[in-house]
């Protein structure tokens, strides 16, 4: 799932850990060094996350099993069955 | 043409034939002759037809054959189903059921048993067969355990890969790929194809869906078909596919387009869907939801931080009158221990005496006199005042007596 981190499952945890640092902040309990840096990260993770969103291409592929059991993956044209 | 199979109303042994026959030279047939003519005689008049009646003794042997017999009030009908045809059933019919069986009427020559060949058997009342098998293996599934709520795992909220089961042709994976194209793009759709209707369809997606379980390259499983009849749809229902979904490690979204009634494959996996576009829209989240999720995720932060650096600013300004509070206060307790210490030292300084009209004598030497002790008359004395000098001579000195405290 590396290769996926920045894509769908790396918004998932992006996106709790950016409710974790607002949780925090709203907190108010935090010494303003800690909370600057939360902040710069928080604004990390709302940039990944709006690229992110802003994607258009939709990836589709194929499984194909072949004859001696392995399993092969293969871009799918969307246009074709 | 049409046959007349049960209009003769003469008894047999009247027959003209008959009599002709006992009186010419015997002539005897073998037994394998005469069924053998039984049979061609019966297949050959009598066209396939639909027979209903009571399924009773239903054996279903080793080989696949089915023997039965239907029976109503009156008669009773051995029946047979061979393989190829019986596998075709959902299920076996319960004693007693009302069917109705298609078949021909032909003779085992063997046995010389008249019987029914069937070829398609069907149960009257609601669903039939169909509805027997459904509430059969959903009653086995249940009690292993396998329909039990608490099995139903959540959908994952931001699934990276979703896996995709369903026929390359049709529209239901058309559907569910333009439902993801809309929602989350950045989702990486793997699709796996397998026949969904027809022999064998249910192993094939029982195989298609156990490709993803080998490694975990999806986190969530959409398998499904559009609508159609129960036949079309009875790959659903089949055990092997209820099993293999029950197996699967992550999460599995049935999705067979109802226009009837849930299917077992429904029941078995962890979230069940009308159509797939719904399956779709249940799997991926809502681009335009996150993207206000996280605006207001960012409008907080900001409040948040804003808040706190406000603080901070107001700390320390706070500290710093309290700062400058405090370097006051010190300030003035020392201006005041100063005063105090200035005023002590002042009273302790020979300036305050010779202020107060003291004289300090002098001896020639400069040393300060304490003591009569250490005048002579006709002596020299300078006497130090506040304000100068004078020269001095004695003219007596009187010891007093001994006096407590200052010496010599």
């Amino acid at each position: 799932m590396a290769r996926d981190a920045n894509r769908g499952g790396g918004l998932e945890a992006r996106l709790a850990r950016l409710e974790a640092i607002v949780a925090a902040l709203e907190r108010d309990d935090l010494e303003l060094e800690q909370a600057l840096a939360l902040f710069e990260e928080g604004i990390q993770h709302i940039r990944h996350a709006r690229e992110l969103l802003r994607q258009a291409e939709l990836r589709v592929e194929q499984l194909q099993v072949e004859e001696d059991g392995t399993v092969v993956i293969e871009p799918m044209d969307r246009g074709e069955p | 043409m049409t046959l007349d199979l049960f209009g003769a109303n003469d008894t047999w042994s009247e027959a003209p034939r008959f009599v002709a026959e006992r009186k010419a030279a015997p002539r005897a047939y073998t037994v394998s002759a005469v069924n053998a003519l039984a049979r061609r005689l019966l297949e050959g008049t009598v066209p396939p037809l639909w027979v209903a009646g009571e399924v009773t003794g239903w054996k279903r042997h080793g080989s696949g054959h089915c023997y039965f017999t239907l029976r109503d009030a009156n008669a009773r009908l051995r029946c047979v189903m061979f393989r190829t045809d019986a596998q075709r059933l959902p299920t076996d019919p319960e004693e007693g059921m009302e069917v109705r069986a298609l078949g021909t009427l032909t003779l085992y020559e063997k046995g010389g048993e008249f019987q029914l060949v069937v070829r398609e058997l069907e149960a009257q009342g609601a669903g039939g067969l169909w509805r027997l098998a459904f509430e059969r293996l959903r009653a086995r599934l249940e009690q292993e355990g396998l329909l039990a709520p608490e099995r139903k795992r959540p959908l994952p909220r931001f699934p990276a890969t979703v896996g995709v089961i369903t026929s390359p042709d049709g529209a239901a994976l058309h559907d569910i790929l333009h439902v993801i194209e809309r929602r989350a793009p950045w989702t990486r759709v793997l699709f796996c194809p397998a026949r969904v209707q027809g022999e064998g369809a249910a192993e094939d997606l029982a195989r298609a869906l156990s490709v993803f379980y080998v490694a975990p390259i999806a986190e969530v499983l959409i398998i499904g078909r559009g609508g159609g009849s129960v036949e079309d749809l009875w790959a659903f229902n089949e055990e092997v596919l209820a099993r293999a979904i029950a197996a699967s490690p992550i999460p599995v979204v049935s999705a067979v387009g109802h226009e009837i009634d849930v299917t077992i494959a429904d029941l078995v996996a962890d979230a069940r869907a009308p159509t797939p576009s719904a399956a779709a829209e249940l799997v991926v989240p809502d681009r335009l939801a996150l993207g206000r999720e996280v605006a207001i995720l960012t409008a907080r932060m900001r409040a948040a931080v804003g808040r706190r650096v406000s603080s901070a600013r107001d700390e320390v300004d706070g500290l710093r009158d309290a700062l400058n509070d405090a370097i006051g206060q010190t300030l003035r307790r020392r201006a005041e221990r100063l005063e105090v210490v200035a005023g002590r030292l002042d009273a302790l300084s020979p300036l305050a005496a010779l202020r107060r009209g003291y004289a300090v004598p002098l001896g020639e030497d400069g040393r300060i006199l304490r003591s009569a002790r250490q005048f002579e008359p006709g002596g020299r004395v300078r006497l130090r005042v506040v304000d100068g000098r004078v020269d001095c001579r004695v003219e007596g000195v009187s010891l007093e007596p001994e006096v407590r405290g200052h010496g010599a």
